[in-house]
């Protein structure tokens, strides 16, 4: 129940993130897409303004007919442009503005128009300029020189009849009313702006009016003047291109001119039922359509602000509930684990292509453009790119970017080491010869490899070459049939390759598990290792990295399961065997603990009256050497008890040590030192060498100073006389080995093992020692951690001792 | 060999033999011995009578040894031994933190006990010293205390007679209880040379003193041999 509702959570968290994300993104992307040109996304206010009337091309459009106005006041000659000229015929438009030249022009200026994008809006001013640049120079544009001729060549009559025909062709349009007066006679109007008193009046319903009096332009928007000219003076930004500042004079030929210019408050849609030129027909109807846009784009940029908000709100809902969105994570970084590394980028480079196609959709180059302004105009230009971008290009398409980055990131974070899980590294871990480490199982994956990467190879050409035909062959379908065949057929050689290879890999892997599972039973390794841990404690060179892959490979394998059984059945019967002969060491153990503690109650009064009686002073000469045979006698069996004790515990492993690290020279010196009188007193020369600088193993140094007790014990016990005993330390690699020799008093019997409990030199048994010197030492060494060895040669005793040098 | 002052000493024992040849052992020494066959027993006794020193084994019926001498210390602060068959580093430990002040180990050789004895009985006897605290110049371990100023040696309050050498080693080693000196390094202090000849050198001064000091220089309780590292002071846990 507390799983299912945290799963839950978890998947809610993630779906408020989603669409959090989604929105906001997609939101902030409509926005630029719906925001007008020139306006920048924080112009909130610029933004939201839904009166047309306020907008920049509103502005221009204004101007623009101001400045058509003024033409035809004064009868001048800049009309031309307007309506298009070609071969002396003018040619009637539907409409006329500064936006929409292109109709006009487009036999003119082919070249240039083609490299633009269709809709750009371009300053009005900018266009003329480069018409003119392009007439006075020749260089930009070539205009037949004809036409030019027949440019400058108009008569007053065919200025006339572009005039009336442009009057005629907006005067339909009563969303923007007009009259044109000059020298007090009104010249073209389509609604009587000017009262009797010559002053302007606008009608009802139209809320803007514009009225030239030949010097200076006078603005009214809902009766109230608005100042056009600020503080006298033009300049680029100023909103109003129209004559009348200090730096920009109307003219002494536009002095009679008055002109008056009115803009419908909410413009509609005119029409024109002409049936005898060809049937109705809409009207410019520039206004119109710029209100609707208007209206429209802000209804797009409300939209995007209300989803932006709410995305907002969604991702602020994610934040409260982070713990569980950030498991949601979790949970798919999981699932992302699994995907092939290499799936994931070719999804991934999808997504980034996506926008090149898109791009190329829109007729150019979107990228070429972008750095070629970067190079001729700078940053501001950039900036338009970059609406230009943002407009282009679909909200949905950032969305999808944004989920294929975040998924990519997620991904890394998560699962950090993500090329893991990829089909590289599926082959590589399938082929990979790293942990096998036997020669057999080397050799065949060696083999293995090499045969598969000349097929693959093989394949992957014929596969290519396939393609390539097809690609070439393209038309001839019976040829394209086959090489399809072929393909595929060398896709299911290919798929066959790996799965063969992969098997043999696997066999190889088996084996070397078999053998490696082979020599460790045989080194006395009897533990269960089915679950793969057992081996992992002993096999300490693979490391740690290995331990999973162990566990795993220690299934049986296919084909050698049986194997693998059978081995499994002799291992458990012999950790049964050394199970049972550690239970009954440890009883061993116990019962000489139990029976050296008896012994020692009675061998306390025994040792205690041997010494009264040594004390006794009145006593004859023979009754003392009796005692003194009891008191060695006592003395020996105490010593004895105590050998046995400790060889018994240190032989069942339960002899407390205290490791350290210690000098082995120094040890050695220190225990002759210790045994000084007793090798002087003997028959034997003790001969030494040893090592001058310090050689540092770690052991238990009072353990091992009992070693070496013992073993030079024995070699003063068991020498010839007059014989000499050599006391060595020879390191070798990381290795450092003591030997004790001397030669044996006694002919050494070849079969026998000096080192088993209760052995002697002599079979007799009648000297001082407990017979377990030798017994003590080693098991005293081993316990140390070191290796005992002991070797005859003729009537040469050799006991090597063996440490490891830290 | 009599001792004038006619000490009590208690000792405890299930096995009759040992206790009478403790008896023999301690009155040729100069003691009065009581003896006791259990723990009980023990503290019977001990109720009764004034008694110097107590011996006692651990395994016994009724009442074991180690709880014996719990029961001991809640009332009596007397030196006790314990004798026992355990001859684990271990079992010496257990006893000593019950409160035992020594610990020997069966089969106990008769002299080294008796040295013991004494030796206990010594350290109690020079009570007002020891409570004084070690005065300006004296290092106190265990039973030894060395005067620096004077540069003696004391063990259970009797100068101990050293020779020179073996002074300077007893010097260096009371000023640094615990501390380990290589061979080389106590060469170069104490002769004041700088070529180390051998380690026999040292290893002969070190084994003169611990016959001297030690009550069983065969097992060192002071001067202890660090196997393949060097020599050292063994610091005593119980000062007193």
């Amino acid at each position: 129940m507390d799983t299912k509702w945290k799963n839950r959570k978890k998947i809610v968290s993630f779906l408020i993130f989603f669409l959090g994300i989604s929105l906001s993104l997609g939101s902030i992307a409509g926005l630029f897409r719906a925001k007008p040109y020139g306006i920048r996304i924080w112009q909130l206010n610029r933004l939201l303004e839904d009166d047309y009337q306020q907008s920049e091309s509103f502005r221009a459009y204004v101007v623009n007919r101001l400045d058509n106005f003024l033409i035809l006041a004064t009868g001048g000659e800049g009309l031309w442009y307007t309506w298009g000229y070609d071969n002396n015929v003018y040619n009637g438009v539907y409409y006329d503005n500064g936006y929409s030249y292109d109709s006009v022009y487009r036999d003119y200026f082919e070249d240039y128009e083609y490299s633009y994008a269709g809709e750009n809006v371009i300053e009005q001013e900018d266009v003329r300029e480069d018409i003119r640049k392009g007439r006075n120079t020749g260089e930009a544009f070539s205009v037949p020189d004809q036409e030019k001729e027949q440019v400058k060549r108009l008569t007053d009559e065919q200025k006339r009849e572009i005039a009336m025909r442009y009057h005629d062709s907006i005067k339909g349009d009563k969303n923007l009313l007009y009259t044109i007066a000059y020298d007090g006679e009104v010249l073209y109007s389509n609604a009587d702006l000017l009262s009797e008193n010559g002053t302007p009046v606008a009608p009802d319903g139209y809320n803007f009016l514009l009225y030239f009096d030949g010097e200076k332009v006078s603005i009214f928007k809902d009766g109230k003047e608005i100042d056009v000219y600020g503080d006298g003076y033009y300049y680029e930004d100023s909103d109003w291109y129209v004559p009348g500042y200090t730096n920009f004079q109307a003219g002494d030929d536009v002095k009679k001119a008055v002109v008056c210019i009115a803009a419908a408050k909410e413009p509609v849609l005119y029409a024109e039922g002409a049936y005898k030129e060809g049937g109705a027909r809409q009207y410019g109807n520039d206004l119109y359509w710029m209100n609707v846009s208007l209206q429209e784009g802000r209804k797009e940029i409300l939209k995007g602000f209300m989803g932006l908000g709410l995305g907002c709100i969604l991702l602020l809902g994610v934040f409260l509930c982070r713990k569980s969105y950030l498991e949601a994570t979790e949970g798919i970084a999981r699932v992302q684990g699994k995907i092939w590394l290499e799936c994931k980028i070719l999804l991934f480079l999808g997504l980034f292509y996506a926008p090149i196609l898109l791009g190329l959709r829109f007729g150019y180059g979107l990228w070429e453009e972008w750095a070629f302004y970067e190079y001729d105009y700078g940053l501001e230009e950039v900036f338009w790119l970059g609406d230009e971008l943002a407009a282009s290009i679909p909200p949905l398409f950032w969305i999808v970017l944004f989920w294929g980055l975040w998924l990519f990131f997620n991904d890394l974070r998560h699962n950090k080491k993500i090329w893991r899980c990829s089909l590289m590294a599926k082959l590589y871990r399938t082929f990979t010869a790293k942990n096998l480490r036997l020669p057999i199982s080397k050799k065949m994956s060696r083999r293995n490899l090499i045969v598969f990467i000349l097929t693959f190879a093989y394949g992957i050409l014929m596969l290519g070459g396939s393609i390539l035909a097809g690609i070439i062959l393209r038309g001839e379908y019976a040829l394209l049939v086959v090489l399809l065949l072929a393909a595929a057929g060398t896709v299911c050689f290919l798929i066959l390759q790996y799965l063969a290879g992969a098997e043999n890999m696997k066999a190889a892997r088996d084996l070397e598990t078999l053998s490696r599972r082979i020599t460790q039973i045989r080194n006395g390794d009897y533990g269960a290792a089915y679950n793969g841990e057992r081996e992992d404690e002993t096999d300490n060179e693979t490391g740690g990295k290995v331990k999973g892959q162990n566990a795993e490979r220690f299934q049986p394998g296919d084909g050698l399961e049986d194997v693998m059984a059978q081995l499994e059945d002799i291992r458990h019967g012999m950790a049964m065997a050394v199970d049972e002969q550690m239970k009954s060491e440890r009883m061993k153990v116990e019962l000489i603990a139990n029976v050296s503690h008896d012994i020692k109650t009675p061998l306390t009064s025994i040792i205690s009256y041997v010494e009264i009686l040594k004390q006794e002073e009145e006593l004859p000469d023979h009754i003392k050497d009796y005692i003194k045979i009891l008191d060695e006698k006592s003395q020996r069996l105490n010593n004895m008890v105590q050998d046995v004790f400790a060889v018994s515990k240190a032989a069942s492993g339960e002899l407390p040590m205290q490791m350290e690290e210690l000098d082995f020279v120094k040890l050695l010196s220190q225990t002759m030192a210790d045994m000084e009188e007793q090798i002087q007193n003997s028959d034997v020369t003790f001969r030494t060498e040893l090592p001058n600088v310090p050689v540092m193993i770690l052991a238990d140094g009072q353990r091992l100073y009992r070693v070496f007790q013992n073993l030079f014990q024995n070699a003063i016990k068991h020498s010839l006389k007059g014989s000499r005993v050599y006391v060595t330390l020879r390191t070798e690699n990381s290795l450092a080995t003591a030997s004790v020799k001397n030669t044996s008093l006694q002919e050494l019997d070849k079969e026998k093992d000096f080192a088993e409990r209760f052995t002697r030199g002599d079979q007799s048994r009648t000297d001082g020692g407990s017979g377990l010197g030798l017994s003590i030492a080693q098991s005293f060494t081993e316990a140390c951690g070191g290796r005992f060895s002991w070797e005859t040669d003729a009537d040469l005793f050799v006991v090597k001792i063996t440490f490891k040098i830290v | 060999m009599v001792n004038e002052m006619g000490e009590r000493v208690l000792v405890v024992d299930d096995d009759r033999e040992i206790v009478k040849a403790i008896d023999i052992l301690l009155k040729k020494e100069g003691y009065e011995v009581l003896k006791a066959y259990d723990g009980l027993q023990a503290l019977d006794i001990l109720s009764r009578e004034s008694v110097r020193l107590v011996l006692i084994d651990v395994m016994m019926p009724k009442l074991d040894g180690l709880s014996a001498v719990m029961r001991i210390r809640e009332k009596q602060n007397i030196p006790i031994i314990v004798l026992s068959a355990k001859s684990e580093e271990t079992d010496k430990v257990l006893g000593l933190s019950m409160g035992a002040d020594d610990y020997v180990a069966k089969p106990y050789n008769p002299q080294e006990l008796a040295a013991r004895v004494k030796s206990q009985l010594r350290r109690y006897t020079s009570l007002g010293d020891i409570h004084a605290g070690s005065r300006a110049g004296e290092i106190r371990n265990g039973r030894l205390l060395y005067n620096t100023e004077e540069k003696i040696l004391y063990a259970d309050g009797e100068p101990v007679r050293l020779t020179a050498t073996e002074t300077k080693i007893i010097d260096l080693f009371m000023r640094n209880p615990g501390r380990v000196f290589p061979a080389e390094e106590i060469y170069r202090r104490v002769w004041e040379e700088d070529n180390f000849v051998s380690e026999n050198t040292v290893m002969v001064h070190i084994r003169r003193i611990r016959e001297k000091v030690e009550l069983n220089p065969k097992e060192p309780e002071y001067i202890k041999v660090v196997w393949g590292i060097g020599y050292k002071m063994e610091k005593q846990e119980k000062n007193s």
